[in-house]
């Protein structure tokens, strides 16, 4: 599904992004840690083509990213707040991603009653513009308008942030289900807890590097937890 | 601590990457306020020969003191209008442990800083020192140069609260607005009272009770105090303007724009956007406003009969909103480049949408101006040409620099007095758009073929608009090299 062949990226002389072979099969269900300035969100914008690599390249179903735009008809992303249309409703904003992907109002509106647990009656029908909802409101919009996109490609930059505990056990179950149907899933997050709960596979980055790949087993969970433990003391 | 908060400002207003980023918009804007202050200085320094023209049956120090307050009331007006509130920076200190009181003396100082405080000082000192200083001496000058301070800082406390209050409530800006152009409709318009006579009774006083100058003193002073007690007892986010409890939001179709599809959709999301943010919503009023530009020059019989000058009202009129909100593309959409980057919409939809979008703008500004038929129905062929001329040439020299363009734009801020996203390009761009259609209409023109330069202009524009697909073939291309440029400098705030 994806490969990702000697990519790296150079900020001010330093690789922010130094991947020599990464391949992730389809239906994987892949979680990124590492701590902050790893290269986590740099690394998903490259594979989204916002970043132009230095060198390297991404593969989506043997089709170069960069420069290309088939992928997007099977990709679907959240990173931030600049993925969202801030100054409409959040119904307009359903509206117009569905309606790329050629769902009209009365298949959108179909698709938003399944989620209406997961809005918690914060989200429609409130009269407000996204920019006047709170960022972990935010997210859930914008969460649930790329899993609306039918993507088989499904990327989520720190998910959990933002969002209460019940609406991340909520956003669990959706990876897991998306996972069961066969989409790939590429979620970062800092909670080792949630990630090794949804991620059948790992990948850790330190600075820019992916400095450790396993599947995920009862034991991963410990194993992390030592990597980033300080001074013995785990989170 | 005021010393920190001041360093703390220096250092936001170098290190803002509007700023810092390019020498030559800093020369711009500082020769700009240099003609500025040059205009004020003149008028200052000739202001005694200035009242001696207006007011020849008047000596002139009757003739100031009846126009001082005419100043300020025109000042209070501008103000209302354009004066920043200088809020939103103390949001970073509210919750340390600072003194509110420091807080809002700090607000209250800032404000002082306003360029508005400094035009009535350069206006009126020299002729108070020359004439007034001259007749009655420097006792009386001074007193005089007292009293247009406090007035000074009256006007500016009270602008400020009225905005303050503003915030909370929309109708009170209104409110006063409309006070003070009803205060001066009811001397200027229905004569109940003048303030020429206030402002001469007082001022001439003035010369003769020194013991009057307490009372702008004690207005100003008052008004102060209330500014100072109001910030203390309202020192919220909420109210000082970040966030504004809102009315109830409905979402919207366009519905004729679904005729276009996909492309449709993305005109319909630019038509919210414009609508639904102060700056750009600006930018589209200001256009509607000079849908009027023509009846400046077709009224006046000195243009009357210069082709020349309705070329440009017609080019002005039917595309002014192109120059106005194209200049700054794509920063409009700085805020959710991203998500369009990785969205489905193909590069190819979104430039359609920008020609459809301003093709209906300028097709709406066209049939606004037929009633320009009055004038002659050449005007009317004119503008028609001026129409096509934009809708094919100067829509795709917009694309063509936007394409360029990294800076995004705030689209919730004030557009007044605002130069974010201003670069040399954005003058560059202006001027091509102003000047391209002469490169072509001005040779024919100087030969005496002004109608055969039309009919080319015409036929260029028509033909730019039959290629549309092919240009934005072109243009796509172009965007491929520069999108992570442009990306880029979106992702950056400030």
């Amino acid at each position: 599904m994806i490969q990702i062949k000697n990519l790296k990226k150079i900020y001010a002389g330093v690789a922010v992004v130094n991947i020599p072979e990464i391949n992730i099969a389809k239906g994987e269900s892949v979680g990124l840690i590492g701590n902050n300035g790893a290269g986590k969100t740099t690394l998903f914008r490259m594979m989204l083509d916002l970043i132009r690599p230095d060198e390297g390249e991404v593969l989506l179903k043997e089709e170069v990213v960069m420069g290309h735009e088939a992928w997007k008809n099977i990709t679907a992303a959240y990173l931030d707040e600049g993925f969202l249309i801030d100054y409409l409703t959040p119904e307009e904003y359903f509206y117009f991603t569905g309606g790329l992907h050629g769902l009209n109002h009365a298949q959108v509106d179909d698709y938003l009653t399944t989620q209406t647990d997961f809005f918690n009656g914060e989200i429609l029908k409130r009269g407000k513009y996204i920019r006047d909802l709170s960022k972990g409101n935010q997210s859930k919009v914008g969460i649930v308008s790329a899993v609306m996109q039918n993507p088989e490609l499904l990327m989520l930059d720190e998910p959990f942030a933002n969002i209460d505990p019940s609406t991340q056990i909520r956003l669990k179950n959706m990876i897991k289900e998306l996972t069961a149907k066969g989409v790939t899933t590429l979620v970062s997050s800092h909670d080792l807890n949630h990630v090794t709960d949804v991620c059948d596979r790992i990948l850790l980055m330190e600075k820019g590097k992916i400095i450790k790949d396993i599947q995920t087993s009862p034991s991963t969970l410990a194993e992390l937890e030592a990597y980033f433990a300080v001074g013995g003391q785990t989170v | 601590m005021l010393s920190t908060f001041f360093q703390h400002e220096l250092k936001a207003f170098w290190r803002s990457k509007n700023a810092g980023r390019s020498v030559a918009i800093r020369v711009v804007m500082a020769l700009l306020v240099l003609y500025l202050l040059a205009n004020v200085l003149l008028i200052a320094f000739f202001l005694d020969k200035i009242l001696d023209k207006s007011f020849p049956d008047q000596d002139l120090i009757p003739a100031f003191s009846g126009i001082v307050l005419y100043y300020f009331l025109f000042d209070l007006l501008l103000r209302l209008q354009l004066q920043e509130l200088p809020t939103l920076r103390v949001q970073p200190y509210l919750h340390l442990p600072i003194k509110r009181d420091t807080i809002v003396r700090y607000l209250s100082i800032t404000a002082l800083l306003s360029a508005f405080n400094l035009w009535p000082i350069l206006l009126f000192t020299p002729f108070i020192v020359k004439i007034i200083g001259h007749e009655h001496g420097a006792s009386v000058a001074s007193l005089f140069i007292i009293a247009v301070l406090a007035l000074t800082i009256f006007n500016n406390n009270l602008a400020l609260y009225i905005k303050r209050k503003s915030n909370v409530n929309g109708w009170i800006f209104l409110a006063a607005t409309a006070l003070v152009i009803i205060i001066a409709a009811s001397d200027f318009a229905w004569h109940f009272f003048s303030i020429r006579s206030v402002s001469s009774l007082y001022f001439l006083n003035l010369i003769k009770q020194p013991a009057l100058v307490i009372l702008p003193i004690i207005l100003a002073v008052g008004v102060y105090l209330f500014n100072v007690s109001y910030l203390k007892d309202n020192l919220y986010l909420e109210e000082l303007g970040s966030r504004k409890a809102t009315a109830y939001k409905s979402s919207t179709d366009i519905p004729l724009l679904g005729y276009f599809g996909h492309t449709g959709d993305l005109v319909a999301n630019e038509i919210k956007l414009i609508l639904r943010n102060k700056r750009p919503r600006s930018a589209f009023i200001m256009s509607s406003v000079l849908l009027f530009y023509g009846l400046i020059f077709y009224t006046n019989p000195v243009y009357a009969h210069k082709e020349g000058f309705k070329v440009f009202c017609g080019m002005f009129m039917t595309g002014v909103f192109i120059i106005n909100y194209g200049q700054f593309m794509f920063g409009w959409q700085g805020g959710h480049f991203d998500g369009f980057l990785v969205s489905k919409v193909k590069f190819a939809d979104f430039l359609k949408a920008k020609y459809l979008m301003f093709t209906i703008i300028s097709t709406l500004a066209f049939i606004l101006t037929i009633p320009y038929i009055y004038f002659g129905w050449h005007i009317l062929l004119v503008h028609f040409v001026m129409y096509l001329w934009n809708i094919g040439v100067n829509i795709t020299i917009v694309l063509f620099f936007a394409n360029r363009n990294s800076r995004r734009i705030d689209i919730s801020k004030s557009a007044s007095f605002n130069w974010q996203g201003t670069s040399f390009s954005q003058f560059l761009v202006s001027f091509l758009l102003l000047g391209a259609a002469y490169i072509i209409y001005g040779p024919f023109a100087l030969l005496g073929h002004a109608d055969m330069g039309l009919i080319i202009m015409g036929a260029v524009g028509l033909v730019m608009v039959f290629i549309r697909s092919y240009l934005i073939k072109l243009l796509t291309d172009d965007f491929s090299q520069k999108r992570y440029m442009v990306a880029e400098g979106f992702r950056n705030k400030g």
